[in-house]
C-alpha cells in the first residue's frame, strides 16, 4: 500500500472507530438488570481470595473492570474461544443482552 | 536400586536446573518492560482511556501471570497479547504480574457489592 493511500485511509479509520464507539455507548447494557444476573458470579468472584481449583490461581477481581473488555471476555467464553470450563458454561447460558447488562453493572462499581 | 538412584539423580538435576532457571530481574527492568503494557493498559494500569482493554491495577498477581502464560502458550488467543507474551521469560511474567497487581486501582471482588 502506498504511503499516500495509507495516509488517506487513516482519517477514515478514525471516523469508523469513533462511530463504532458511539454506537457501543448507545447499546450499553442495563446495570439494574445486570445486578440481578451477577448473583451467580458471586459464588466465585464474590469470595475474597477465592482460588481456582486447578491450576491454582485467584479468580480475577471483576468489579470495576472496563465495560468493553467484560463484554469481549464473556462473549469469548460464550463462543468457546476462551477455555475455562466453568466460565464457558456460564457464557453459554447468557444472551448478548445478559452479557451487556452484566458488563454495565460490573463496570459501574467503584470501591 | 540402581534405577532408584538414577531417578533420584535425575530429579536432583531437574531441581537444580529449575533453581538456576529462576533468574532474578531488577525492579528497573520490570518497570521498563511495563512501559510497553502502558500503551494500552495505561501508565497506571487502569486502562481508563481505553475501555476495550482490561484494567490490570490491583488485579490478583497470580491471575495476571496465568493470563500471560495462557497468551504465551496460545491457550488464550489474542494477536496483540500473544506478540508480547511470547517474548517474556518466566521471571518477566512474574515481575510484571507482581508490578501491576500492586498498583492501586478500581478492581475489587464482588464481596462488597451485594
Amino acid at each position: 500500500m502506498s504511503k499516500a493511500l495509507f495516509a488517506g485511509l487513516l482519517p477514515l479509520a478514525a471516523l469508523f472507530h469513533f462511530s463504532a464507539a458511539t454506537a457501543a455507548d448507545a447499546a450499553k447494557g442495563d446495570p439494574n438488570a445486570g445486578r440481578t444476573l451477577v448473583y451467580t458470579c458471586s459464588g466465585c468472584h464474590g469470595v475474597a481470595g477465592y482460588e481456582n481449583a486447578y491450576p491454582h490461581y485467584h479468580v480475577p477481581r471483576i468489579a470495576g473492570q472496563n465495560y468493553d473488555y467484560l463484554v469481549a471476555a464473556l462473549t469469548e467464553y460464550k463462543k468457546g474461544e476462551r477455555s475455562h470450563p466453568t466460565m464457558r458454561a456460564q457464557g453459554e447460558s447468557l444472551s448478548d443482552k445478559d452479557i451487556s447488562d452484566i458488563a454495565a453493572y460490573l463496570s459501574s462499581l467503584t470501591p | 536400586m540402581k534405577m532408584i538412584q538414577t531417578i533420584c539423580l535425575l530429579a536432583a538435576c531437574s531441581f537444580a536446573t529449575g533453581a538456576a532457571g529462576a533468574e532474578t530481574i531488577s525492579a528497573e527492568a520490570i518497570q521498563a518492560k511495563a512501559k510497553t503494557c502502558a500503551a494500552c493498559h495505561g501508565e497506571d494500569g487502569n486502562a481508563s482511556a481505553s475501555p476495550m482493554y482490561p484494567r490490570l491495577a490491583g488485579q490478583y498477581h497470580d491471575y495476571l501471570a496465568r493470563a500471560l502464560h495462557e497468551y504465551k502458550s496460545g491457550e488464550r488467543k489474542n494477536a496483540i497479547m500473544a506478540g508480547f507474551a511470547t517474548t517474556l521469560s518466566e521471571a518477566e511474567i512474574q515481575g510484571l504480574a507482581d508490578y501491576f497487581g500492586h498498583l492501586p486501582g478500581k478492581l475489587d471482588d464482588l464481596s462488597h457489592h451485594h
